[in-house]
């Protein structure tokens, strides 16, 4: 399988799903992936005599850490879509999501609802990819700013409508 | 090959595999949904929409390693039935309830992941000691 990019946001990684499914639904595929980190050899007893024997919890004091991947595939255009993470929190949501593009709803064109929940989830629990979450809404929070600029300079209709583009 | 169990079968099945993956914290699932397609070749655009197949499998990660285990390297067949293979169906008036559960069992079952609890107890510490993390 192609390996594609990996998406820095839910949101952005369910949106282009969306879009890849309504290109094409019929051979889209969608798989989430829930791993653990593969240990290294070397941490293993390789005792063949006793291979039932537990390992003893010598070195690795905390557990490791599994990881969701969403990947969408559509071998058709040869498309892979890819989401990681590894918090826990984010799990109902992606999969609310996940039956939502199975449903065929069109993410990308709701615009209340599930997909602002979605948008804001993902700026809320989006840390770890400050970028992406907080691109949105310092644009709307510059245009706001900027119709309001404009609005007091006396070109009030100019203002008012670049203030209803930003805001959305 | 195997055949679509029932979702309550469904979902027992993928807990079980789902805590056995987390309890171990070795290995991994995977999900696969996609449209079910009608068997005979039908015009491109079809009036209802698709039913969904749903996959949950281990890829036989839970195998004991051959590394560790070399007294199973060799027997391939065994090997391979210790893999874990589940598939349902799902109707499209069904997704709904479908997936509600299936985010239930998931977030049941997978424990591997961060806990957010963790995470904002770091992040307070953090803020005590020094700044507060931006959000």
């Amino acid at each position: 399988m192609p390996s594609g990019p990996y998406l820095p946001t839910s949101a952005t990684y369910l949106k282009q799903s969306s879009l890849l499914l309504q290109a094409y639904p019929d051979t889209t595929r969608i798989t989430t992936k829930y791993t653990f980190p593969s240990k290294p050899p070397s941490s293993s007893t390789t005792k063949s005599s006793t291979p039932q024997q537990p390992q003893p919890p010598s070195t690795t004091t905390a557990p490791p850490i599994a990881t969701l991947t969403l990947k969408t595939y559509t071998p058709e255009a040869g498309i892979c879509l890819k989401y990681r993470t590894n918090k826990a929190a984010e799990v109902g949501r992606l999969f609310t999501a996940l039956g939502l593009l199975a449903g065929g709803t069109d993410i990308t064109s709701l615009d209340s609802g599930v997909a602002s929940a979605v948008v804001e989830g993902a700026d809320e629990e989006g840390t770890g990819t400050g970028i992406g979450a907080g691109a949105p809404s310092a644009a709307a929070t510059a245009g706001v700013s900027a119709g309001g600029t404009q609005g007091a300079g006396g070109k009030g209709k100019g203002g008012k409508k670049k203030g209803k583009g930003g805001k959305k | 090959m195997s055949q679509p169990l029932g979702h309550e079968e469904f979902f027992t099945s993928l807990t079980t595999l789902l805590t056995t993956t987390s309890q171990k914290t070795r290995g991994s699932v995977y999900l696969t949904q996609k449209p079910l397609l009608a068997t005979s070749p039908t015009e491109s655009s079809s009036p209802a929409p698709p039913s969904i197949l749903i996959r949950a499998t281990d890829g036989n990660t839970n195998a004991p390693n051959p590394k560790t285990h070399p007294n199973l390297k060799d027997n391939k067949k065994k090997q391979r039935e210790s893999k874990v293979k589940l598939l349902t169906v799902v109707q499209p008036h069904e997704l709904e309830t479908f997936y509600a559960r299936y985010a239930d069992v998931c977030k049941a079952g997978m424990t591997g992941l961060k806990k957010r609890d963790r995470k904002q107890k770091k992040a307070k510490a953090k803020g005590g000691a020094g700044k507060v993390v931006k959000g």
